[in-house]
């Protein structure tokens, strides 16, 4: 099958966004889950949180999503990084996830990666 | 006495985007694939809608991102007008082609759906021909869904 144009956003968690990760790259599309804790009206850049580690996301391009802090937002875009090895999520879509089962979510990652592994070592052999 | 495992031709089989990678064509019949071995036609996935390309009374085009697979999706709009349909009775026709409207006026960028129909093949790529589409607003909605897929994977299609 020939590779779609829209690239879909790889589910990651907040901790995996350090530099050394794989994850970390320009351009990377990814999809990031966490909890607003600010949010500027001026730049439109959000600043969620997760386990402890943090990403700003410019949301510039978001229309109709109202943003409260404390709340739990689900985020799909490209990952842009700065100079200063700071990385911001160019964010093409998002949505308020308040309610999600979050220990949940992250058991289904770890399965889905184990899926994945398994699925793709079967495809090669 | 050996049992059959029950044949997946004729249920929507819950899949991943990336799964479709391990479906590849039946040379006999074009609406026919298979799945690691197993006959299927029919899917169902479920992500955020990613793209969307309106086409009134023709058709809508538009991918769903399960974050494994960006997955297209076509929802036919023509049924009033297209000779393929013109065998059936025009009461019927109505009823599909304002069901599907509605699905397209629902089909909105951002949105999380979840879509069933046939698989189909379009100039080499794999898409969904698109017969049922609901919006999902429970947050956990695509975790279970995963989840789904990957019980289901592990102990019938892939198993």
């Amino acid at each position: 099958m020939a590779s779609n144009a829209i690239k879909s956003g790889a589910l990651v968690t907040l901790p995996e966004l350090q530099p050394s990760s794989e994850f970390f790259k320009e351009g990377a599309s990814l999809r990031v889950t966490g909890k607003l804790q600010e949010y500027s009206v001026e730049t439109a850049i959000a600043v969620i949180a997760d386990q402890g580690a943090t990403l700003k996301v410019d949301t510039q391009h978001l229309r109709e999503l109202s943003f409260r802090i404390g709340s739990i937002f689900q985020f799909i875009g490209e990952l842009n990084i700065q100079p200063n090895n700071e990385a911001i999520l160019q964010a093409c879509t998002g949505r308020n996830v308040d309610g999600i089962d979050l220990d949940l979510y992250y058991q289904s990652l770890q399965q889905l990666r184990q899926f994945q592994a398994k699925h793709m070592k079967n495809a090669t052999t | 006495m050996d049992q059959q495992p029950p044949s997946l031709l004729h249920i929507h089989v819950k899949l991943l985007g990336f799964s479709l990678h391990s479906i590849t064509p039946w040379p006999n019949n074009p609406s026919i694939f298979y799945l690691n071995g197993k006959r299927i036609s029919r899917i169902e996935i479920l992500g955020v809608v990613t793209s969307r390309d309106y086409r009134p009374n023709k058709f809508l085009r538009f991918t769903l991102d399960d974050g494994t697979h960006s997955i297209t999706c076509i929802l036919w709009l023509n049924h009033l007008t297209s000779p393929f349909f013109a065998s059936r009775q025009p009461a019927t026709l109505r009823v599909i082609s304002d069901l599907a409207k509605c699905f397209a006026d629902d089909i909105q960028f951002g949105k999380v759906a979840r879509v069933r129909g046939r698989v189909s093949s379009y100039r080499g790529d794999l898409q969904v021909t698109v017969s049922d589409v609901v919006i999902e607003r429970d947050p956990d909605a695509e975790t279970l869904h995963r989840l789904d897929c990957i019980s289901l994977g592990r102990r019938c299609y892939f198993g």
